[in-house]
């Protein structure tokens, strides 16, 4: 799944801080909520605030996500699973097993949806701006910055190798054989292509003085950190924060 | 970090993303998404190889909207400092050689990702390896054991496949391109 052109929804507007801390939070509370009723009531919880968050197309990819993983659980703890066997329309299922592949389910449902509407939203520019904003490291703005910007261009390198060497009569579908005997073909050029950048690009930063400790980026046009992007924030921290507690105290 | 680490590590990230895509699309029954994380590893020593698996895994997991495979992040370490042995004992040199050092990666690999599918995903992870752990269990294989075995033969054919490819990689680059990366030509024993 790539990212949409255009950011949907209140992830897109918030600050960018807001639906990654969103994210992860929902992540640990599919692990530390009591199972399976926590994680299923978690996993509706999001379910329902998705078209509130004004980005309904979210479902569709989540959907693609998550069914595939109810699926294959439902046959490995359901069918294949151990302990006493319960009928489940025309299957015979383990009733213990099937317990187990409702949570786990549940758990990776409330995962995948948070991570399809903070992506769906996601601006790397804007979470650059962010970072160099609140005083991150240069190197580590820096290497997000420049990784974000050469995934889409070694995609497109990779895109004009394949175009040539299927030019060249190289086949890239059929048996097995024929499409792993394809990968070296695409992918050494790729490779040695990119390793040469490396040394011009270690040039240029070279030339520029670019050192690891040297003066820091000011941002262009940083996000505005609200007011309520910042109650929302550290609410979600301390609900974790009292999950846990409740957890480990219960 | 210096100016050829801050040049490497954003490349050999994209380089993890682009050929996963490359060989999902050639529709093989393998990962090969750590190339770039050996090929840092090799070239620059295991905390570039570190720096660029855990980059890898947090973007791979952002860009495709499925945060829980940050929790096989650990695995990345693990696949940086088995590289890095091999990289200081000249493990590239031959393809033999790096296949071997693959297949030890793979096994510490699978064996890790195992406990972390386990306890994490209930067994679940990509289609190939549940399709593997379902074999498994209907033949009556218990669900940690099945697990454990199809973790550990995807990763060692993954990781074999992975360190064979980029000692291709390595061995091909020019003297004089492989000079400038301080463990590169150890590696391929051409010190």
């Amino acid at each position: 799944m790539s990212p949409p052109a255009a950011p949907a929804g209140l992830a897109a507007r918030a600050h960018p801080y807001t639906p990654l801390v969103a994210s992860l939070a929902v992540i640990a509370l599919a692990f530390i909520l009591p199972a399976p009723g926590g994680p299923v009531v978690l996993a509706l919880l999001l379910a329902l605030a998705v078209p509130l968050s004004n980005d309904t197309g979210a479902f569709v990819p989540a959907a693609w996500l998550a069914v595939p993983f109810w699926v294959l659980l439902f046959l490995l703890h359901g069918v294949l699973g151990e302990g006493a066997h319960v009928a489940f329309g025309p299957l015979s299922v383990s009733a213990s097993g099937l317990t187990l592949a409702l949570t786990t389910s549940a758990r990776l449902t409330a995962v995948i949806l948070a991570s399809v509407l903070l992506i769906r939203g996601f601006r790397p520019g804007r979470f650059v701006d962010a970072a160099l904003e609140s005083g991150w490291p240069w190197t580590a703005a820096y290497l997000t910055a420049a990784t974000l910007h050469a995934i889409p261009r070694f995609q497109e390198r990779a895109v004009r190798v394949q175009e040539a060497m299927r030019s060249r009569g190289l086949r890239v579908r059929g048996s097995l054989a024929t499409r792993a005997l394809a990968f070296i073909p695409l992918a050494l050029p790729l490779m040695l292509g990119a390793l040469h950048d490396v040394d011009e690009r270690a040039f240029a930063l070279a030339t520029r003085q670019v050192r690891a400790d040297g003066p820091g980026r000011t941002p262009l046009r940083p996000p505005v950190d609200t007011r309520i992007d910042r109650v929302v924030r550290w609410g979600l921290v301390l609900a974790v924060a009292g999950a846990a507690l409740w957890r480990s105290l219960g | 970090m210096n100016p050829r680490l801050l040049a490497l590590i954003p490349t050999c990230v994209a380089l993890n993303v682009v050929l996963g895509r490359i060989v999902a699309e050639l529709a093989l029954p393998v990962f090969l998404d750590t190339v770039g994380t050996v090929t840092a590893t090799a070239l620059a020593g295991p905390w570039a190889g570190i720096v660029t698996g855990l980059a890898s895994q947090g973007l791979t997991a952002l860009t495709s909207g499925q945060m829980m495979w940050l929790a096989f992040a650990p695995i990345q370490i693990i696949i940086a400092l088995v590289a890095g042995a091999a990289a200081k004992r000249g493990g590239f040199a031959t393809a033999p050689l790096a296949i071997l050092w693959g297949a030890l990666c793979g096994t510490l690999g699978g064996l890790s990702s195992s406990v972390i599918s386990y306890f994490v995903f209930g067994g679940v992870t990509t289609t190939g390896i549940t399709a593997l752990n379902a074999l498994f269990r209907y033949l009556e294989f218990g669900l940690a054991a099945a697990v454990t075995i199809s973790s550990v033969a995807a990763d060692v054919l993954d990781k074999a496949l992975t360190f064979g490819f980029t000692g291709i990689v390595l061995r091909a680059l020019p003297l004089r391109l492989a000079s400038r990366f301080p463990v590169a030509l150890r590696a391929t024993g051409r010190e």
